[in-house]
């Protein structure tokens, strides 16, 4: 009786899977099929699934006839200045939150959990006006600046990672006479390789996909990262809105492959943010 | 609980040094700049200055000028005001229960050695990695009013072409339906690592006892982890309330800030509002006094929250 259970069990976390699992991929499925029709089988009513013929070329022109690629070449920027700066920032910090005393270290540490509580909107605001007197308005800084003053996020998950190393190394460190920032360097960065990936994932994603601080900082068309580049081509497509389907589509192949050659990490990602 | 007890020992620690900076107390202090910088520009003078401004006329030509309660006042009779207050708690209500519900009832599906486990788990977390610009273009495939998916299946059926997106009565469920669907992988995630902790022989024990898989998830699951719902109820709502980037992408024409909100604001969150005052009209300390309009009520629910998870979340011990 009890094995008939267990497979009912199973079907029935099938069927869930299996149904939800559609349900996420056929918009996917279907704006991916759209990107390759043309704009009068792309508007059919009803709706004809299978484009006739495939234009592989739509791709071909969205990346020659728009700033793609400069979009693209302005959010890898971003990605690559946020992921240095969290992996750098958070992991020094979160250091000495873990394996050093010093004074205020209470209290600091229950601000950083306090900053997690204040809703950033409140914030936005005076960021803007401290970014617009540095004369960063209209530069792709204000976009990845922050990462490197140490987000509670990273700080966070590198410090649980550097809580789980034995004291052993420290005093080894300490005994060849290294300095706390050497300790840190040399020995416990390079054992905390799995979260230094996770964090990495995670900023990557979280800042190839934002649209609020371009949105706020960003007044140039040459300065756009994908997300708002695209959204704004719109006024150049019209008639033509398939292109703009293949665009978002292809500003989503980056983030794809690297989430599916990572996927391990990521998911620890998020499932550490609600363990918090 | 982990920090409670690293205070408690560092506590002690601190208790036997002395009171002169040592060598890794330098280091130490040194080592938390980044986060002291943080949090001295970017937390405490953000957070006062906006204080601050909500009590000023500021448009950023000329300095703030303190006009006392006039932004807060002209709020409470600002039509706008009221109805993207309506709209964001509608959308809140709307969306947190049904995403939390749906991402436990995938989480308890997908909590079981089953084939093919890898490939559901990259299927729902597809949509959480896409920008919401791949999103508008992708629910866009379903819910174009003239050539999208839904509509050509509700004729299919018989019944009337809808106008989603452009519809009052069904921007914001429109709004919400996609959002659920972008947002609930990553909510499974958190559930699926709640789960992991829920031990084995509990539901052993609930088997012997005769419960069938309702029963036991009644009375072993959801008790045991109403501590992860908890943090996923309060996350959720946080974020929800904050909710910009959605509206503004979805609702607005090809990223004008000005005409997003629509149908005549029947999507228009506080978010966007304070975004369009702040940002497009330069009424900084209006959208000040909306941002801290906006803290207070996210504090009060977040109170509200904790008193209430007495009486539903389960402790062990």
């Amino acid at each position: 009786m009890k094995k008939n259970f267990h497979k009912n069990k199973k079907k029935i976390g099938y069927i869930i899977i299996i149904l939800s699992s559609l349900i996420m991929f056929t918009p996917f499925i279907t704006a991916t099929l759209n990107s390759l029709k043309t704009y009068a089988q792309y508007t059919a009513v009803p709706v004809e699934w299978i484009p006739d013929p495939f234009r592989w070329e739509n791709y071909a022109d969205v990346w020659q006839m728009t700033d793609f690629a400069l979009y693209g070449w302005n959010s890898l920027i971003v990605t690559v200045m946020s992921v240095l700066g969290a992996i750098l920032s958070c992991s020094m910090v979160a250091y000495a939150f873990a394996r050093l005393e010093f004074p205020f270290k209470n209290m600091l540490f229950f601000m950083v959990l306090g900053t997690l509580m204040i809703p950033p909107v409140v914030m936005i605001i005076p960021q803007f006006i401290i970014f617009r007197y540095l004369g960063f308005l209209d530069t792709l800084v204000p976009l990845w600046i922050l990462e490197w003053l140490a987000q509670p996020f990273g700080v966070f998950l590198m410090r649980q990672a550097f809580l789980g190393i034995p004291k052993a190394y420290e005093e080894a460190a300490t005994l060849d006479g290294c300095t706390p920032f050497q300790t840190y360097w040399r020995v416990f960065l390079p054992m905390c390789k799995p979260q230094l990936a996770t964090l990495t994932i995670f900023t990557f994603m979280t800042k190839w996909n934002e649209i609020m601080a371009p949105v706020i900082y960003l007044s140039s068309s040459e300065k756009y990262t994908l997300p708002i580049g695209v959204l704004q081509m719109s006024g150049a497509w019209f008639g033509k809105e398939q292109y703009l389907v293949a665009a978002a589509i292809m500003s989503l192949i980056p983030v794809l492959i690297v989430f599916l050659l990572t996927e391990k990490f990521f998911i620890k990602g998020a499932s550490s943010s609600g363990l918090k | 609980m982990l920090v409670n007890t690293e205070t408690i020992k560092t506590r002690r620690k601190t208790k036997k040094k002395g009171p002169a900076l040592s060598h890794e107390g330098k280091w130490g202090l040194l080592m938390v700049t980044p986060y002291l910088l943080h949090f001295i520009i970017f937390i405490l003078f953000t957070l006062l200055a906006s204080l601050y401004f909500s009590f000023s006329s500021y448009d950023m030509l000329n300095p703030p000028e303190w006009v006392g309660l006039e932004n807060y006042n002209k709020l409470i009779q600002d039509p706008v005001f009221w109805q993207s207050l309506k709209n964001t708690i509608y959308f809140t209500v709307l969306f947190v229960p049904t995403q939390t519900i749906l991402a436990l009832i995938l989480a308890v599906a997908l909590n079981q050695s089953l084939k093919g486990l890898k490939l559901f788990r990259i299927a729902h977390f597809i949509p959480v990695i896409s920008s919401w610009t791949v999103v508008l273009y992708v629910a866009d495939a379903i819910f174009n009013p003239r050539f999208g998916l839904a509509n050509d299946l509700l004729v299919k059926i018989g019944l009337q072409p809808q106008q989603w997106l452009n519809d009052e009565q069904q921007v914001i469920p429109v709004l919400v339906a996609v959002a659920v669907w972008k947002g609930v992988g990553y909510m499974m995630v958190i559930y699926l690592a709640g789960l992991q902790n829920v031990p084995e022989d509990l539901y052993e024990s609930a088997e012997i006892e005769g419960a069938g898989v309702l029963k036991k998830f009644r009375h072993v699951t959801i008790p045991l982890i109403s501590g992860t719902t908890f943090l996923v109820l309060v996350l959720s709502t946080i974020t929800t309330f904050q909710a910009f980037e959605q509206v503004y992408v979805m609702t607005g024409n090809g990223g004008d800030i000005a005409s997003a909100g629509g149908p005549d604001n029947a999507s228009m969150v506080l978010m966007l509002y304070l975004f369009q005052q702040g940002f497009s009209f330069l009424k900084m300390g209006y959208a000040s006094a909306i941002a801290w309009v906006l803290f207070l009520i996210l504090f009060v629910i977040t109170m509200i929250q904790v008193k209430l998870q007495k009486k539903w979340v389960h402790y062990e011990k």
